[in-house]
């Protein structure tokens, strides 16, 4: 008896403190789940939230189910690993609930001028009470130039995105949703230039809340009379929404088409309304350069220059407060879209998150001034792997995060959005294309995403009508509001498989992240062009195995149906109209000829801020109100650098 | 599937590979580029997000007999009629159009760019009819014919500096030479220096050049320049991958004529014909030519009897010291650079390249900063370096012929430095995440092994209480 209360003695001893507490405080946590209501706070919020739902046989299913084991080594190893949603290592998710009310869907538009895609989005945001909007750009854009007539130009203005070269275009674009709302989030797929469209956007918030502001105090009549002043003097017309406003849109972000709250408000005014803007602004830019590098060649200034625009950004984020702003959407979605699979995806993902993570710190910025400010975006595709993606991630990111960084809970927390695989469509059967997106979408719900975007059927072969987006759209609500289980929140929890594939997945990204060590890191790898070969070579091996059936997708390689399963060629897409590029060359040269003396002095200031290693960001806030797109872009390249490709 | 055979090509054929303006995606372009350069063929590959100008002035420059692109941005039926209408602007209506875009280009739309005059743009159906190689074969079948046979007036007009005409007397030159040993070429009444580029693959050449020929347009607003550059055949197939375009950003200038030569010969690292090109150049009477070629091995310095000066290009990465004594360009090279100054070991190859070239030179006495061994990095936008190394380059040039070539432009002249993203000493921090979250797991494990046993103890002292209880 002696001996065994020694022996007790002695583990008490080495039991950490932390651990002791986790096996003690159990009981308790458990009971949490078990009554009716939970209470937990987000950012000082208290929210209650229903630990139960009752389905139609009046069984109450638990939104959180814990485990039954009753041996501490067990409940330890379990709580340390794994652990309830919301609690280190957040594996089953970073929020201990779902939001309630808020389904994870982002609404995806970007075709025409801003005006068409402006329309686009009151249509699918009507009646939601949350207005996620993700916006596509088009090829112009993407690579920072202005829309043009020369045809090699001209052919894709708006085109596969929307066309927006000024902080008009954003005003337009973004005009009838208030950009400052808790429950407005805007989403930008842009990289190359991400600093320049941000300041569009932002200066596009910010005179929003300006029109508030104007409105609010009766001065409206008294603006007008400025505006028409300022254009009278210039000897220009105002420019003008391009048709009707469409349902929904209440033309908020009209009234100061043309100029800014800058020129109407006095400076105090205009800057108490601006830094409070930039503090309640929501959303996402990707502006992840280092997978474009990697993976889909959207570079536009060299390497080092674009890692640097990043940093300005960032800090500029820090210094004015932009707290609900993600400053990068670091991007496994186009890696793995390039043909790597699902581990080389997370991997590389996550080498170039803490990537970022080493050159923010470098830069002098504290870890919990700008993790927060971090997210992820992953494809979902069909394979194996993607049961478990989020909880790998979340789990790698808060051990190194907690213990490397010393960062605070906030940093912790890796928030993803998630899409499922555009390369997993295929243009035959396109019918089938939906059951496969069905799939990964419920492995992305399971495995807790934050966000998710459901392709439609017909994305492999043209752009999605409104029919296939609605079907698409369908997936995620039936999953979300109709499949029973999903009412539970963590059903993965405590399945062998799933413990072993997050094991197995874990270990399979630190190999990699060790071989990318061995040759300099994610940037001296870059060099050799490490990532852009592995994503090939795995694209190849997949490839192959699809040519000689030994992988088998159904109404491609087998199952063909009596005709033979021939690929479906659409009738028409999409594409932009004569009349919309017209438009957005006129109203880009009428922009142009408003600020063509504004413009040369801040671009100026632009080119000394980047020489004199200043904050570039903080200038681009200004440049962005009277300069377009193309000419910021080159003016940049003359002092950073132009994007070198490789061979 | 039965193999296709390839296609055995009858002429030299010259294609030049991109994917569309503001288009990223490379990988079809890739694979597409592979095979016809296995298929004979010499390839000027572009890369991606060309202009419809930058590829045409390719064509005509490098005298290619086709174009092959890709394109899956949209915008393809403007793009393509625009290339067709710019070649024949410029009086190369001969140079063919191919391409694919997958399921992007529409059949009617193909039809219209048939029609229009584009040779071919194939779709996934002629991809999964034809197969790869034999969607290739078609293309370089229809591009088996010669761009020129005669000389015509050309050797009269070369002075116009027409990109056409030059380049067509250079294809000539490679071609047909003996239609041109007949003939004396012109020599305009000035001073045309030739720079002599080198060096070991993988230096990073073309990026040192383009960095060169920024600042020389930069530097001069009026001068021209030719760009002669030279890649290796293969001997198995006689294709050849001419890779420098795809690194230059500065080239698509009126000023600057650049074409790009197969050496024909797998062993040589020279074309026979580069001293013809340099010859047309001259007549047609650019203000400098730069001549540069792949190093194939240590005793290479053919360049040297084509140059005025000589540049040497080499990283930190060429083994034990004892290497350089076997290098001859060391012997022969005006000037050396040492690229990638910011790669391991670096400042050891600047002393050591140091010491080898007092050695082979006798010149102990001079100070180290004296001698003409550069440390530079290229691929780091403005580097101070490179400054330097440019501005010795065009002294050395007007020092060696007197040429009116002195460089005005002011630039920072410091040491190269590199500006790091990762600070060298954080390099490792994959690795050190590694060993953090494997420390935690290995933690996890002992603590819980630690409260198992605990649980197991606790366990058997209750049970034995309990018997002890029920005992008395």
């Amino acid at each position: 008896m002696q001996k065994i209360q020694d022996k007790i003695n002695a583990l008490e001893k080495q039991l950490a403190p932390e651990c002791k507490e986790l096996i003690d405080n159990w009981q308790e946590k458990e009971k949490l789940y078990q009554e009716e209501d939970y209470n937990f706070t987000v950012r000082n919020k208290t929210i209650k939230i229903k630990t139960h739902s009752e389905s139609l046989s009046h069984s109450q299913i638990p939104k959180i189910s814990t485990p039954r084991y009753k041996a501490w080594g067990d409940l330890l190893q379990w709580q340390l690993q794994e652990n309830v949603p919301g609690e280190f290592p957040y594996t089953a998710g970073i929020y201990p609930f779902k939001r309630e009310g808020e389904d994870p869907t982002r609404m995806f538009a970007g075709e025409g001028g801003p005006e068409r895609t402006n329309k686009r989005f009151h249509y699918v945001s009507l009646g939601q009470p949350a207005k996620r909007l993700s916006t596509a750009f088009d090829s112009v854009t993407l690579y920072g130039e202005d829309p043009h007539v020369r045809p090699d130009i001209y052919g894709k203005i708006g085109n596969s995105g929307v066309s927006i070269a000024t902080l008009d275009d954003a005003k337009k674009l973004y005009s009838g949703f208030d950009l400052c709302s808790p429950t407005t989030s805007v989403s930008m797929t842009i990289n190359g230039p991400a600093a320049i469209l941000l300041g569009f956007f932002m200066n596009a918030a910010v005179d929003q809340q300006c029109e508030k502001y104007i409105i609010a105090n009766g001065l409206e009549k008294e603006t007008q009379a400025k505006i028409e002043a300022i254009f009278s003097n210039k000897g220009m017309t105002r420019p003008s929404y391009n048709g009707e406003l469409p349902q929904g849109n209440d033309g908020l972000g009209l009234m100061l088409l043309g100029v800014t709250g800058a020129e109407v408000l006095p400076d105090d005014i205009y800057q108490k309304i601006k830094s409070e803007a930039m503090a309640m602004v929501r959303g996402t830019v990707q502006a992840d350069i280092l997978k474009e590098d990697q993976a889909q060649n959207t570079c536009i200034f060299s390497t080092e220059f674009a890692l640097r625009l990043m940093g300005d950004i960032q800090y500029y984020f820090i210094k004015n407060k932009v707290r609900n702003f993600y400053s990068v959407s670091i991007s496994g979605y186009h890696i793995a879209e390039a043909g790597a699979n699902p581990i080389t995806q997370l991997a590389l993902t996550l080498s170039n998150g803490f990537t970022y993570v080493e050159y923010y710190l470098s830069r002098g910025m504290h870890i919990d001034d700008f993790a927060p400010n971090l997210s992820f975006f992953f494809s979902n595709g069909i394979d194996p792997e993607y049961a478990v993606i989020g909880r790998v991630a979340r789990r790698i990111w808060a051990k190194a995060i907690k213990h490397k960084y010393n960062g605070n809970e906030r940093s912790q927390m890796l928030k993803y959005h998630i899409q499922t695989s555009g390369r997993s469509l295929h243009a035959q059967e396109i019918d089938f294309n939906d059951i496969r997106t069905t799939l990964q979408a419920l492995y992305a719900i399971y495995d807790n995403c934050n966000s998710l975007h459901t392709n439609a059927y017909d994305e492999a072969i043209t752009t999605p009508t409104e029919e296939s987006v609605r079907r698409a759209m369908a997936i995620q609500l039936i999953i979300n509001r109709e499949l029973g289980l999903a009412k539970n929140e963590n059903p993965l929890q405590g399945s062998f498989i799933i413990e072993e594939m997050t094991n197995l997945v874990e270990d399979a990204v630190y190999t990699e992240f060790m071989r990318i060590n061995e040759r300099g890191g994610v940037l001296g790898a870059m060099e050799t062009m490490y990532q852009r070969n592995k994503i090939q070579e795995e694209s190849l091996y997949y490839e192959t195995l699809k040519h000689n059936g030994e992988y088998p997708i159904i109404g491609v390689n087998t199952f063909l149906s009596s005709k033979g399963s021939p690929t479906v060629i659409p009738q028409e897409v999409i594409r932009s109209t004569e009349e919309e590029k017209q438009f957005q060359i006129t109203a880009l040269n009428s922009f142009q000829q408003r600020n063509k003396k504004e413009a040369p002095e801040l671009l100026q200031q632009l080119k000394q801020a980047a020489i004199d290693n200043d904050n570039i960001f903080h200038v681009l806030m200004d440049a962005s109100k009277v300069c377009s797109l193309g000419q910021i872009s080159n003016a940049l390249y003359s002092v950073g650098g132009q994007y070198r490709r490789n061979m | 599937m039965h193999e296709i055979q390839k296609y055995q090509p009858k002429h030299k054929i010259r294609i030049v590979t991109a994917a569309s303006l503001f288009d990223g995606h490379d990988a079809a372009i890739n694979v597409m580029r592979r095979i016809i350069q296995s298929t004979g063929c010499e390839v000027i590959h572009l890369g991606h997000n060309r202009s419809v100008d930058e590829v045409v002035n390719c064509a005509i420059q490098e005298d290619a007999q086709s174009i092959a692109m890709t394109s899956y941005q949209g915008g393809h039926t403007e793009y393509f009629k625009y290339m067709f209408d710019l070649l024949n602007e410029k009086g190369a209506g001969h140079i063919k159009i191919f391409a694919g875009g997958g399921g992007v280009i529409l059949p009617d739309e193909i039809k219209e760019l048939h029609d229009y005059g584009i040779a071919r743009i194939y779709s996934p159906d002629d991809g999964r009819v034809m197969g790869l190689q034999g969607m290739i074969n078609d293309l370089v079948m229809q591009s088996d014919y010669e761009t020129v046979t005669e000389l015509g007036n050309h050797l009269a007009v070369l002075h116009e500096k027409n990109p056409k005409t030059i380049a067509e007397t250079i294809t000539i030159a490679e071609n047909h030479p003996e239609k041109l040993a007949s003939h004396k070429l012109e020599k305009e009444n000035k001073i045309i220096p030739v720079l002599g580029i080198t060096g070991t693959g993988g230096a990073g050449k073309s990026s040192l050049l383009d960095e060169l020929v920024r600042r020389y347009l930069h530097d001069f607003e009026d001068k021209t320049l030719a760009i002669i550059s030279v890649d290796p055949s293969k001997r198995k197939t006689g294709g050849a991958l001419l890779g420098d375009r795809i690194r230059m950003n500065s080239i698509n200038n009126p000023r600057v004529f650049m074409r790009s030569l197969a050496t024909r010969q797998a062993n040589l690292a020279l074309s026979k014909y580069v001293q013809a090109s340099i010859d047309i150049c001259k007549s047609a009477g650019y203000d400098m030519i730069i001549v540069e070629t792949s190093g194939i091995g240590q005793s290479d310095t053919e360049i040297t009897e084509h140059c005025d000066v000589s540049l040497y290009v080499m990283t930190s990465e060429y083994g034990a010291a004892s290497q350089l004594e076997k290098i001859d360009m060391l012997d022969f090279a005006d000037l050396v650079a040492i690229n990638k100054f910011d790669k391991k070991g670096s400042l050891d190859a600047l002393r050591d390249v140091r010491k080898q070239y007092k050695r082979n030179h006798n010149k102990f006495e001079v100070k180290d900063e004296d001698l003409p061994v550069y440390a530079t990095i290229a691929s780091q936008f403005n580097d101070p370096g490179m400054n330097n190394l440019y501005k010795a380059v065009m002294d050395s040039i007007c020092q060696k012929t007197d040429a009116p070539l002195q460089s005005q432009t002011k630039l920072t002249t410091d040491q190269s430095k590199k500006i790091y993203v990762i600070p060298p000493e954080r390099v490792r921090y994959l690795a050190e995440i590694v060993e953090n979250n494997r420390r935690y797991d290995e933690w996890v494990t002992k603590q819980s092994d630690i409260a198992q046993k605990l649980y197991q103890f606790k366990g058997t002292m209750e049970m034995l209480n309990e018997s002890k209880v029920e005992e008395k």
